[in-house]
């Protein structure tokens, strides 16, 4: 950089970028009145470092006592003497953000709150992610052979959690006399039907439940929020007229747990929702 | 909620007060050097030099003028709030555990430790609220304490009574005049040291924190307990929100228990509780050690912590904690 400032000749000033020269600051400003600010600097590994700030200035008016603005302006003095103004990094922090809601009963919320964790947590204790296509530890959505293979089929409909003992099989398709392709309804035996491609939707029959009579103009949001006040809720489908968007009138609820679903069922047969009186019952399995 | 931390302090906090208008936070430690902060963003404004021992304590007078600091050099000092530059040093036979200005700021407090063959004492100067001016350099009057020593104390409302807290857990009332003992009542368990005391924005009422886990709201005039606040662990220091009838304790095991159990056990946490309605209505986390002090900004605006840590945490209330109201008081409001 130096010796670009005492230049003699006019051949000296050349173009070319001095690699050491740092570009100047660009300021921008954006349309939607923020400014963008781009350094460039070195860091302590001598290798240059491009900062890019977006700043957003708010004006915001206050009054405040006199004796308050005068001492916003006091010089700093002791340990901080000499310092710009402002926080300076290594005495001020900024925490996480906490949440404080005063509340009547916060000794019974504070209790929930730790069951909570506590129950899910104990439930996953033991459980290990296991694929479902070829049994590797990882989520069946990552699997490598997603696209090429279908699920193993797995023994109970509901059991998610209670098939974790099952023995490692052979990798899916694979798994047929000679390697040769079999198609998915024949494998293990046949046993397993087309319908139950969507072994996702059929696992947790057992805690689901069929509502119809439904209003036409009923919202997934709408049904979810009835029945969630029974239990975990884990999907809630409602069937829709592909053309108009409106609802055909009937719809299948998901919970968690059965007990919560029979406790729906009873409760929520014969509730007027709508203009309509919603009949529920447990979902029968496709055949 | 986000608070600011503030690491100036390299040990235990000791205490944090808030200057009168609510923009300065002064905090000690046991680190000799007295810190001052605005509340508005953490910055440090500077930091007052001179004390040769632990800091236990601090006070700033009304007008924001002079500094007292009392330490365990056995001195108490005077400082330029502005400046930074030690004014005046009155020495002590023993450490000085706690000063306090009357609320005119012509009085000042200092509360010396039992040790060494001296009894504890209150020793009263009068003060001139000005940089300028020359300091007496003996007290006007000096209270020995022959029964229990003093660990805190405080001046009630227009500077009538000096009210102190004892080692043995009791409270007594003093003449501020005269020095004479007019009251003293056991309010919390014999042997279990009050804490801290801490008073109401006009000073008719105050909190006492002590050992013995319960805070405690006391008239001035009487002595009279008006509240009693249970807690589970140790007290180390209570205050009064103004604006919401809420107090907020400070406390956590004892220092030297504190190694020995995680921090979720230790109950290091800021504890709300309903003035008037005595339950418990929150808490808020984040200090490493026991909450030595804590401290209400004059306006109800938030407050700040100090700990065992040595971290001072500024906190500034946010919607929830103004809107937070009893069915009661709610009903009163709308009337």
């Amino acid at each position: 950089m130096s010796k670009n400032i005492n230049r003699a000749d006019w051949a000296d000033d050349e173009e070319f970028d001095d690699p050491s020269v740092l570009p100047p600051q660009q300021i921008t400003t954006n349309k939607d009145g923020t400014k963008t600010i781009v350094t460039y600097r070195y860091n302590d590994d001598g290798k240059k470092v491009k900062t890019t700030r977006r700043i957003k200035t708010v004006v915001i008016k206050e009054r405040v006592n006199p004796r308050v603005a005068e001492r916003k302006g006091w010089a700093k003095f002791g340990l901080e003497k000499g310092h710009a103004a402002g926080p300076s990094l290594d005495t001020t922090s900024v925490g996480e953000n906490i949440i404080f809601r005063p509340s009547i009963n916060w000794k019974a919320n504070a209790k929930e709150e730790k069951l909570d964790k506590n129950s899910v947590k104990e439930q996953l204790k033991d459980k290990k992610v296991k694929c479902r296509i070829c049994s590797g530890d990882h989520f069946t959505a990552r699997c490598p052979f997603k696209d090429t293979m279908a699920p193993m089929d797995e023994a109970g409909g509901a059991g998610d959690l209670g098939s974790g003992g099952e023995g490692p099989e052979p990798a899916g398709g694979l798994s047929g006399a000679g390697g040769s392709y079999v198609p998915p309804h024949l494998r293990r035996g046949g046993a397993a039907t087309g319908d139950r491609m969507g072994g996702k939707f059929e696992r947790d029959d057992l805690a689901t439940l069929r509502v119809t009579n439904v209003s036409e103009f009923a919202e997934e949001q709408e049904l979810r929020d009835m029945f969630e006040r029974f239990g975990r809720v884990t999907r809630v489908f409602l069937a829709k007229d592909r053309e108009t968007g409106r609802a055909k009138g009937f719809a299948f609820i998901s919970f968690a747990d059965r007990t919560d679903a029979a406790r729906a069922c009873e409760k929520m047969d014969g509730f007027g929702y709508g203009h309509l009186i919603l009949r529920v019952e447990f979902a029968k399995r496709s055949q | 909620m986000r608070p600011i931390l503030l690491q100036g302090h390299e040990r235990s906090l000791t205490q944090i007060k808030f200057s009168h208008d609510g923009d300065l936070i002064f905090s000690t430690a046991k680190d000799q050097v007295a810190c001052v902060w605005f509340y508005a963003n953490g910055e440090r404004l500077g930091t007052y030099h001179g004390h040769q021992g632990a800091l236990w304590t601090v006070d700033v007078d009304a007008t924001t003028t002079l500094l007292a600091t009392g330490a365990a050099d056995n001195t108490a000092r005077l400082w330029d709030v502005k400046s930074g530059k030690c004014l005046k040093t009155w020495e002590f036979p023993t450490a000085v555990k706690r000063v306090e200005f009357s609320d005119d700021g012509t009085q000042l407090l200092a509360v010396t430790e039992k040790r060494m063959g001296y009894l504890g004492t209150i020793a009263v100067f009068d003060i001139k609220v000005d940089v300028e001016a020359e300091q007496s350099d003996t007290p006007r009057m000096t209270i020995t304490c022959e029964e229990s020593k003093a660990t805190v104390a405080g001046w009630s409302y227009l500077g009538k009574y000096i009210i102190a807290g004892h080692e043995d857990g009791s409270i007594s009332q003093y003449d501020s005049k005269t020095g004479e003992q007019l009251l003293n009542v056991l309010v919390h368990e014999s042997d279990m040291q009050v804490n801290d005391l801490q008073w109401a924005p006009d000073r008719t009422y105050f909190i006492s924190a002590s050992k013995d886990k319960t805070a405690k709201l006391i008239s001035a005039r009487d002595l009279q307990i008006l509240k009693t606040y249970p807690t589970d662990t140790p007290l180390n220091s209570a205050c009064i929100t103004p604006k919401k009838d809420f107090v907020i304790l400070g406390g956590g095991q004892a220092a030297m228990d504190v190694t020995t159990t995680s921090s979720r056990q230790g109950k290091f946490e800021a504890r709300f509780y309903h003035k008037v309605f005595e339950d418990e209505i929150g808490r808020v986390r984040g200090h490493f050690g026991p909450l030595n002090t804590v401290a209400v900004h004059p306006k109800g605006q938030g407050y700040a912590s100090g700990g065992e840590d040595g971290y001072v945490r500024v906190h500034h209330f946010d919607k929830p904690y103004f809107d937070f109201m009893y069915e009661v008081e709610r009903e009163h409001a709308r009337r």
